[in-house]
């Protein structure tokens, strides 16, 4: 079995609030941009912050170790960033109703989108050469910006959803959107047609396999899904008795060339299951930074409501990941060296 | 000079000149002429122009009567055609009236010189006749050539056949017929040196209001043209009639001519001049011998004696015989039976109603009338068939008094009671009476409607009548009306039976029939259950940005333009195209949805692209195809209170 990255190698610190977004740069993914409660967005380099960092005061203009930007234009929380392949932009989503189209260079938004009735809770880029947006909502739609042409309007408004949308993902020519109706819609741009899965529960977070064959689902049902998007069927559940998610949007994730799934939880803790056995790997209690070993009962000592890993995201480049909590931290998690 | 008339008339304030005189205007009493309106016609000719005009008025008349020569005493000295005014620039004095073609064709764009029809492109003629670039850039439109125009209507040009001799010109030596010149010739603008003064037929309209015609009113136009009041006598210088007149100019009553001498004499010399001195006409030479001596002469042939013309006048047949259909029929002594006899016709086995009555009333009919040419009564029986039947009941039978229901609406009134509600909620026994009636006349119920124990005969007999009505009334709704309502699902008997108030309060919501993808994948049977698939329509920039193409029955592909921001998917656009023809075609064919009866399922047709529909020019569908049934036209243009 390949190794897993157990070992925190990092902690990116300063923000105020809830992480509720997390993306590695693209490419070598040297840095990682967060997004908080706190209204900022974050752009870190892992590197230099080793996992002793503190955040410093909060009154303090000295910066975290291994910040390297602020970006602050958002007026309620950062609920999603993604950036694009050349890193060159990235966009942000959150509170606001508004899309934020920003430079990563001059740190200023180059468009803002609004259109959406509520919340924002995630943007992503796609179509050839990220030339469009696109934007899941509170208010149950998902709407298409188009980045090349100077236009406020969406190219496309998709509001087949009865409920929330949780999630959006892009694989070549299909969208993918998770709602809290249960339902996963895939909508093929080349086949014109919508499938829509239903999953049962409220669908919190999606992750297209490499091979774009298969979809992991995560759900308030505290149960992780793997899905076939051919015909829908369930390839594989993933759950676990300590394995929380009922409440709150809690990302998972594939990793380690889609051998892996990662979830975060509402209780601080991180899971990993093997992707083809459905076994349960590793256990990680986020504010502790460490792994758990074995099978103690661990309910006991969750710590508040402020206890969720919110977000997890695989780097692409190495075997790395991170978590970002609840309590305004992300840990970068690697290989022992 | 028709306006210093008119002024003249204001200038001096005079009516028919006696305000002013001592006499003062004193209103004749009036006398109706209508009869009389021959009698003053001796005196016509006394009522002059000039009685009414004052001092001013004679002089400026006498001032403007110009002395004019005769025009022949004028034409000494100038020989042929020299002092013609119809010379090369005759058009260009030539007022130009614009009619109304001319006005709305300027409007439409036209512009004088130029041709009709469509632009023609052509490369610019500049006037100073320097070469154009012949590129194919530089050839522009411009409106064709103005066509020749055609030589002036036949009428307008005052020329006449050979020979022709118009009234004017009787009595009058024959004249020089004008060269014609330019192609308009204006009679009266011919020269005046012609050998006679030419009477013209006097022009039809004429310009301006006469002295006679003037009505003192301001809105007339004296320039206005137009046909007005023609009239003979005018005073001034008109120069058509040419009247003798009395004043200065010699009369000119016969020309003198100065014919030379030679002309008198009968001479074999080529000339034109008969020897009357009329001359011939022009082209034409006088000729030297009527007959042509060269050619032999033969005499007619000689008819042989007693022979007769073997071709007969022929005589037209019953020329003096005919007979119209009317005289025929005046003629005829037929009357109705004879004809019908004659034609063969099996007599109708008619009897008049005289047979029938007795002879009392027939004779009291005669009296009555004054007619007694009545055939007389003859009392006798009904004919077999005709008479009263003994089956039907007696009138004064209950079963009269019960109404009579159609079968079908006693049906439906039930049918409604079970479903729904039925009248008479507060009275059930009236209620059951009520469903009693309605099985009875639906068939399923053979007796009497029972009558209340307290109801009268005819209480009970407008009951019933009730009932139909009832019956009428609240029959279910069908189609259109029943599309437009829906019964309440509480019962109207709450009021009547005192369940326990909590419970008919208390509206249980329905449950919610559990999406059965649901439950499949609740119960974790992730596949087809739960899978399904539904038409998405990405818009044309959509698949562009993701360089896709786009998916083939896609309404969005033919209305995509480049700039075309605003197409968003076809389920939230508020209407696109595709579903605004959707849309048009249902309202036309079914008729709007509210209208449209319960049975008539959704449009399942897959919103496709449009074709063309294929035009037939030689057969109209709409025209040949039969009418459409009632219930489609009741559904379009049906009234929401008729059904």
């Amino acid at each position: 079995m390949p190794p897993f990255p157990t070992t925190p190698v990092a902690k990116l610190t300063g923000h105020g609030g809830i992480v509720h977004a997390l993306a590695y740069s693209s490419g070598s993914a040297t840095y990682i941009l967060t997004g908080c409660s706190d209204r900022t967005i974050r752009l870190y380099n892992p590197a230099k912050a080793p996992p002793t960092s503190v955040a410093p005061a909060s009154a303090s203009h000295v910066y975290a170790p291994g910040l390297i930007s602020k970006y602050s234009a958002h007026g309620y929380e950062v609920l999603s960033i993604d950036v694009t392949r050349d890193n060159e932009k990235f966009v942000s989503t959150g509170g606001d109703k508004t899309v934020f189209y920003w430079d990563v260079q001059t740190a200023q938004t180059i468009r803002r989108w609004s259109g959406h009735n509520a919340r924002v809770n995630r943007g992503v880029f796609g179509g050839e050469g990220d030339s469009v947006i696109v934007s899941g909502s509170f208010d149950g739609s998902v709407k298409i910006w188009d980045i090349k042409q100077n236009n406020y309007k969406p190219i496309m408004t998709l509001d087949e959803a009865k409920d929330s949308i949780t999630d959006v993902a892009i694989f070549d020519a299909e969208i993918l959107a998770a709602s809290v109706d249960g339902r996963v819609r895939s909508y093929d741009l080349r086949m014109g047609v919508c499938s829509v899965d239903v999953v049962g529960y409220p669908v919190t977070s999606l992750a297209v396999t490499k091979k774009g064959t298969e979809v992991l689902v995560s759900s308030l049902d505290s149960t992780v899904r793997l899905m076939d998007r051919t015909n829908g069927q369930l390839l594989k559940a993933y759950r676990d008795e300590s394995f929380v998610n009922t409440e709150l949007r809690v990302r998972s994730t594939l990793g380690l060339n889609d051998s892996v799934v990662l979830s975060g939880s509402d209780d601080g803790m991180v899971f990993a299951w093997d992707l083809l056995e459905g076994e349960c790997l590793h256990k990680f209690r986020h504010s502790e930074m460490r792994e758990l070993k074995g099978a103690r009962n661990v309910n006991g000592e969750r710590k508040g409501k402020k206890d969720v890993v919110s977000a997890v995201a695989f780097c692409g480049a190495r075997r790395e990941w991170a978590s970002a909590g609840g309590d305004g931290n992300v840990v970068v998690w690697g290989m022992d060296t | 000079m028709h306006a210093r008339r008119l002024s003249s008339l204001l200038d001096s304030p005079s009516y028919f000149n006696t305000v002013g005189s001592k006499e003062g205007w004193a209103p004749k009493a009036f006398v109706s002429s209508r009869s009389n309106r021959n009698k003053d016609q001796s005196n016509a000719a006394a009522q002059r122009p000039e009685d009414f005009m004052d001092e001013e008025d004679l002089v400026q008349a006498a001032e403007t009567r110009l002395l004019e020569t005769a025009d022949s005493v004028a034409a000494i000295g100038i020989a042929g055609n020299a002092g013609r005014t119809n010379d090369g620039f005759f058009g260009l004095f030539v007022t130009e009236e614009e009619t109304m073609g001319v006005k709305v064709v300027q409007q439409m764009g036209w512009r004088r010189d130029q041709g009709v029809g469509r632009k023609v492109r052509r490369y610019a003629s500049l006037d100073d006749g320097t070469a154009t670039s012949k590129d194919a850039s530089s050839q522009h439109l411009f409106a064709p050539k103005d066509a020749r125009s055609m030589p002036s209507a036949r009428e307008e040009i005052h020329r006449k056949g050979l020979g022709y001799q118009s009234e004017a010109r009787l009595g009058r030596a024959e004249q020089d017929d004008t060269d014609p010149g330019p192609s308009l010739a204006f009679s009266f603008l011919e020269p005046r040196n012609s050998q006679a003064s030419k009477k013209v037929a006097p022009k039809k309209s004429s310009f301006g209001v006469g002295i006679l015609n003037d009505t003192g009113s301001d809105d007339d136009d004296p320039y206005e043209l137009g046909p007005k009041i023609t009239f003979n006598k005018t005073l001034g210088k008109e120069k058509k009639v040419k009247k003798p007149s009395k004043f200065v100019k010699p009369t000119v009553a016969e020309k003198l001519v100065y014919v030379p001498k030679k002309a008198m004499k009968p001479s074999t010399s080529l000339s034109r001049t008969f020897q009357d001195q009329h001359l011939s006409l022009k082209g034409f030479i006088l000729a030297i011998r009527t007959t042509d001596s060269s050619k032999p002469k033969y005499p007619p042939p000689q008819i042989p004696q007693g022979w007769k013309s073997s071709k007969t006048i022929a005589t037209e047949p019953g020329v003096q015989d005919f007979q119209s259909v009317a005289d025929a029929a005046k003629s005829s002594t037929l009357d109705a039976t004879a004809r019908a006899s004659l034609l063969g016709e099996t007599p109708l086995p008619s009897r008049s109603i005289f047979d029938f009555i007795p002879k009392e009333a027939r004779d009291r009919l005669a009296t009555l009338t004054g007619n007694s040419h009545l055939p007389q009564g003859l009392g006798q029986s009904v004919p077999n068939g005709n008479q009263l039947s003994d089956k039907a009941p007696p009138p004064k039978d209950l079963w009269s008094f019960v109404p009579v229901l159609d079968k079908t609406t006693a049906a439906g009134a039930l049918a409604k009671g079970a479903t729904g509600w039925m009248p008479y909620a507060e009275d059930p026994k009236k209620r059951a009476r009520y469903i009693g009636f309605l099985e009875l006349r639906a068939g399923s119920k053979q007796d009497l409607p029972e009558r209340g124990s307290d109801m009268s005969v005819s209480d009970w007999a407008k009951e019933l009548g009730e009932f139909a009505h009832a019956a009428q009334v609240f029959k279910p709704t069908s189609g259109i009306m029943a599309s437009r309502f829906t019964s309440s699902k509480s019962s109207s008997q709450s009021g009547v039976e005192n369940g326990p108030p909590g419970e008919n309060l208390l509206r249980h919501p329905t449950t919610k029939i559990e999406d059965p993808a649901d439950q499949a994948a609740k119960m974790g049977m992730y596949g087809p259950l739960t899978r399904s698939n539904l038409p998405f329509h990405p818009t044309r920039l959509l698949c562009k940005r993701f360089n896709v193409e786009p998916p083939p029955d896609n309404p969005h592909s033919a209305d995509f333009s480049p700039g075309d921001f605003d197409t968003k998917a076809k389920t939230e656009e508020a209407v696109s195209k595709s579903d605004l023809d959707k849309m048009m075609r249902e309202v036309s064919t079914r008729g709007p949805a509210t209208q449209r009866p319960a049975w008539m399922a959704y449009d399942s047709v897959p919103a496709q692209a449009t074709e063309h529909a294929t035009v037939d020019v030689e057969a109209n569908e709409a025209l040949s195809k039969e009418r459409a049934s009632e219930d489609v036209f009741k559904a379009i243009f049906g009234d929401d209170d008729e059904e």
